[in-house]
């Protein structure tokens, strides 16, 4: 089924929004009426068809104003792509990997053919095509993970496992919730995770490490990650915070439903083959709290959900001013009616 | 896990004691690309019992229309290389696990320094095609008995030219462990695999000279050890499970039809790890994953090569 | 600060110790990091070769170049200034071997100038010794406009590129050898808390 891709902006005038169609596949994250920071892993898996879990990268409506953000973020600030020197096996590993699930899985918009090493990529979309030779930097216009990463929704960072531990030795970051690549490029598992609260105390991280250092090839893992952000900026990165953070002080009971947004991360972590490093992509789907009400079920949870957050998650997730309001504008949505375990929208 | 169904293209005896088997996917299809160092766990079933042994993928990682894996045939085999050795015939089909690498190449070395002790060698016949397409310098030390029984001399000869050293210990020659690794330009990075008196030596040799744990690397992949029988019940599964001599805890605990993790199977990777809630007797370590401390605990155990010094175990499965 | 959380990018740094198993061991310090070389002579004078760099000067003034001289049997090198001394490291480095141990004492700026050097030749900062002497002042990094603010002592500080309050986080990158600066009144402008000093 080919996929009608909207016309829309991530910043300024913000004309971003979701179809009744992109509300109902949105990966809501809660399960249970209470949330703690735990591992959550799984299999990353095929799901339902039509669902975000279907293919291994979720292509939708706002695909082709989202690599256009990219763009326009990586144009002011070329600091948002860095790769050290022994990451090119992995890059090339990236290309392959998302090039051959694009095609495989969009073929209406993405087409690879390769004649040995010579591959011709054409992505319609976005109206490129470019023929090159796998392995040889100088035949694409850009390093392979740069190249490819600005077609694809989301960001990447390719970590490299050496040591008993994972370092984050490249990244394409355009999209993120609060965190610099160029600050944290090179670092170790232990060191990245460093501001992440109380969750280290519980040991998840070194779980979670454990996990990764054993991850198999065809055997990808996914889970989900939340936060709340105000206006659909995909670009919340810290070195632009001068210009977003004051967004914060925007809310108020009138706005808020259409203001807040819930934003969600479908993290999945791949292992390469010719580098062994693994690529963890981070997805992010953005939706207006007024959309989350949609569904009363996700109204309900989601109230309940931040009524119980630990003030630390609160403050850690940047969301303590609005936060009150939040969980007041909410709660008119919430009659108290047990909802039973699960993610579901009805 | 998902396995590969692979068919046996090839065998090749390539000493008295080691063969060569080539594998292709049964469709014609390309293998997954993997990195050097790599290993697949190959599924067998016979005598009414699956086995599932490791095996290192040799050739260049770059040529995926064939995996090749070669196996010496041990004295004391519980069967798994006796039964590749006697049993597998061109043609027949077997279940592979993709690649997985426990023993990769230090990306940021500037030097690599590779020794091998017999089929130890198998690792390095692709961390050598990875190395020499990345144009990284190299040296390869390879000591065997004779260069009668010593597998693939002359290939290595040709694909590494003056990188590989050669050592006979038959012919007299030996190699100088303390004078090769005093000096070694900064940044240089040591891998053994062999016999293990020779990997403790050159673990023993580079610390003692003052190299850094992380430019030390070593694979040493255990054959679970033949000991005496013992049961082990499963707690959350509620059965009891005879874990016979030849057999090891992971083994049995398949065999019964519990599902239970596993990578390595060689007590290198902590996959498999079990908690131990009842032990009678002490448990018979023989991983190189837990840390002396938790092995001294009793409260964690590797099936895979580990096993009861009691009658009786009662884990957490 | 809530206690007990510690961050992990933070490095810890601890009193220089004799490795027991090297071939030779290269001292670096500037300032009053020549204390913590005599206390390493205290120790013992190791069987393997020594070299001593030494850096005269630097934020506080110590100068213990004498007493080096009569302590250090040989393969002193006395400089003026750090930048003199990571340049006769560069020169150093690529004639030594493995089974070299690196120990380095002083601020902390100091310490990750010597292993951004000694990284280029493939020593790991976790393979360094290192000791914290001198100030406690940081190296900041404005994560808006990437330029380097050093010899921070505040909590809060104008960043020397843009300008910008920064408040310096306790996130530490060892690629960068500095520590996370955001601008602290972002959300409200003007509004800064106290600046006090609490990295003398």
């Amino acid at each position: 089924m080919a996929l009608n891709f909207k016309q829309e902006t991530f910043r300024d005038d913000y004309s971003y929004s979701n179809s009744a169609h992109a509300i109902r596949r949105f990966p809501f994250p809660f399960a249970e009426d209470q949330y703690m920071y735990s591992v959550n892993i799984e299999p990353h898996t095929k799901g339902e068809p039509g669902s975000v879990y279907e293919f291994p990268f979720d292509i939708d409506e706002h695909y082709v104003a989202e690599c256009l953000d990219k763009e326009i973020t990586l144009m002011q600030d070329p600091g948002r792509y860095h790769a050290l020197p022994h990451m090119m096996d992995a890059q090339w590993d990236f290309l392959e990997l998302t090039m051959t699930a694009l095609a495989n899985d969009y073929p209406e918009h993405f087409s690879l053919s390769r004649n040995g090493q010579t591959w011709t990529w054409d992505n319609k979309p976005l109206g490129v095509c470019d023929t090159f030779t796998f392995g040889d930097s100088s035949t694409l216009v850009r390093e392979p993970f740069d190249y490819i990463g600005r077609q694809v929704q989301g960001d990447f960072v390719l970590l490299d496992q050496r040591d008993g531990t994972l370092y984050a030795d490249a990244g394409i970051v355009t999209s993120q919730a609060d965190w610099s690549l160029a600050f944290n490029v090179g670092m170790s598992w232990k060191e990245w995770h460093g501001p992440v609260p109380r969750a280290t105390e519980i040991g998840v991280m070194d779980r979670a490490l454990k996990y990764l250092l054993n991850l198999q090839l065809a055997n990808p893992v996914r889970r989900l990650n939340w936060t709340m952000t105000v206006n659909p900026r995909l670009d919340t990165s810290p070195e632009n915070y001068p210009y977003w953070g004051g967004d914060r002080n925007k809310v108020n009971t009138d706005n808020v439903g259409d203001l807040v947004n819930l934003r969600v991360e479908l993290q999945s972590l791949f292992r390469l083959p010719r580098s062994n490093a693994i690529v963890f992509s981070i997805r992010c789907y953005l939706m207006s709290l007024k959309d989350v009400t949609s569904y009363p079920r996700w109204a309900k949870r989601l109230h309940r959900v931040q009524k119980t957050m630990h003030p630390d998650l609160i403050e850690y997730k940047g969301m303590t001013k609005f936060h009150p309001i939040v969980v007041d504008w909410l709660s008119k949505f919430d009659d108290g009616a047990e909802l039973g375990i699960g993610t579901h929208p009805e | 896990m998902n396995m590969i169904d692979v068919k046996v293209a090839a065998i090749k005896q390539v000493t008295p004691l080691i063969k060569h088997f080539t594998f292709v996917k049964e469709d014609g299809s390309e293998l997954p690309s993997f990195s050097g160092g790599s290993h697949i766990v190959v599924a067998l079933d016979a005598d009414g019992r699956t086995y599932r042994n490791p095996y290192s993928l040799m050739g260049s990682p770059t040529e995926t229309d064939a995996y090749h894996i070669s196996v010496r045939r041990q004295e004391n085999s519980r069967g798994g290389s006796a039964f590749m050795h006697e049993n597998v015939s061109v043609g027949m089909t077997l279940k592979i696990t993709h690649p997985v690498n426990l023993f990769t190449l230090a990306k940021m070395a500037h030097k690599h320094i590779l020794i091998a002790g017999g089929i130890g060698i198998t690792p390095f016949m692709s961390q050598i095609e990875d190395l020499k397409r990345l144009g990284v310098e190299y040296e390869l030390h390879y000591a065997f008995r004779s260069y009668a029984q010593a597998a693939f001399v002359d290939e290595l000869k040709k694909s590494c030219g003056s990188s590989l050293y050669c050592y006979g210990d038959s012919d007299g020659e030996r190699l100088d462990m303390q004078g090769l690794l005093s000096w070694q330009p900064l940044g240089t990075h040591v891998y053994v695999c062999g016999p293990s008196p020779m990997v403790v030596s050159v673990i023993e040799t580079a610390r003692n000279l003052g190299w850094p744990e992380h430019s030390i690397h070593n694979e040493q992949f255990l054959s679970p050890p033949v000991g005496e029988p013992f049961k082990v019940q499963l707690a959350k599964s509620e059965i009891e499970v005879e874990v016979p001599a030849e057999m090891s805890m992971l083994e049995a605990i398949e065999a019964a039809g519990v599902k239970a993790e596993y990578l390595c199977r060689g007590g290198v990777c902590g996959r498999c790890e079990l908690g131990v809630l009842e032990h009678d007797g002490g448990l018979e370590h023989h991983d190189h994953f837990l840390t002396e401390s938790e092995k001294a605990s009793c409260r964690k155990i590797m099936p895979c090569v580990s096993r009861s010094k009691g009658k009786r175990l009662l884990l957490d499965l | 600060m809530e206690r007990g959380y510690w961050i992990k990018s933070k490095p810890v740094y601890t009193s220089l110790v004799w490795h027991e198993k090297a071939t030779s061991h290269l001292v670096l310090a500037t300032g009053i990091g020549g204390m913590a070389v005599l206390k390493l002579f205290q120790q013992m004078h190791p069987r393997q070769p020594v070299t001593v760099l030494y850096a005269r000067y630097a934020q506080m003034d110590a100068d213990y170049s004498e007493t080096l001289k009569k302590v250090v049997p040989e393969n002193l090198y006395i400089f003026k200034f750090e930048e003199a001394l990571l340049a006769s490291l560069k020169e150093i480095l690529p004639d030594t071997r493995m089974g070299l141990r690196l120990y380095v004492a002083g601020s902390e700026g100091f310490i990750w100038d010597v292993a951004g050097v000694a990284k280029q030749f493939g020593i790991d900062d976790a393979e360094i010794m290192k000791e914290l002497t001198d100030t406690l002042a940081r190296s900041v990094y404005c994560v808006h406009c990437k330029s380097v603010t050093r010899n921070v002592t505040t909590n809060i500080v104008p960043c020397c590129g843009c300008e910008r309050m920064l408040f310096v986080r306790d996130h530490f990158s060892r690629n960068l050898g500095a520590y996370m600066g955001l601008m602290v009144d972002a959300e409200s402008p003007g509004e800064l808390p106290a600046i006090e000093e609490i990295y003398p």
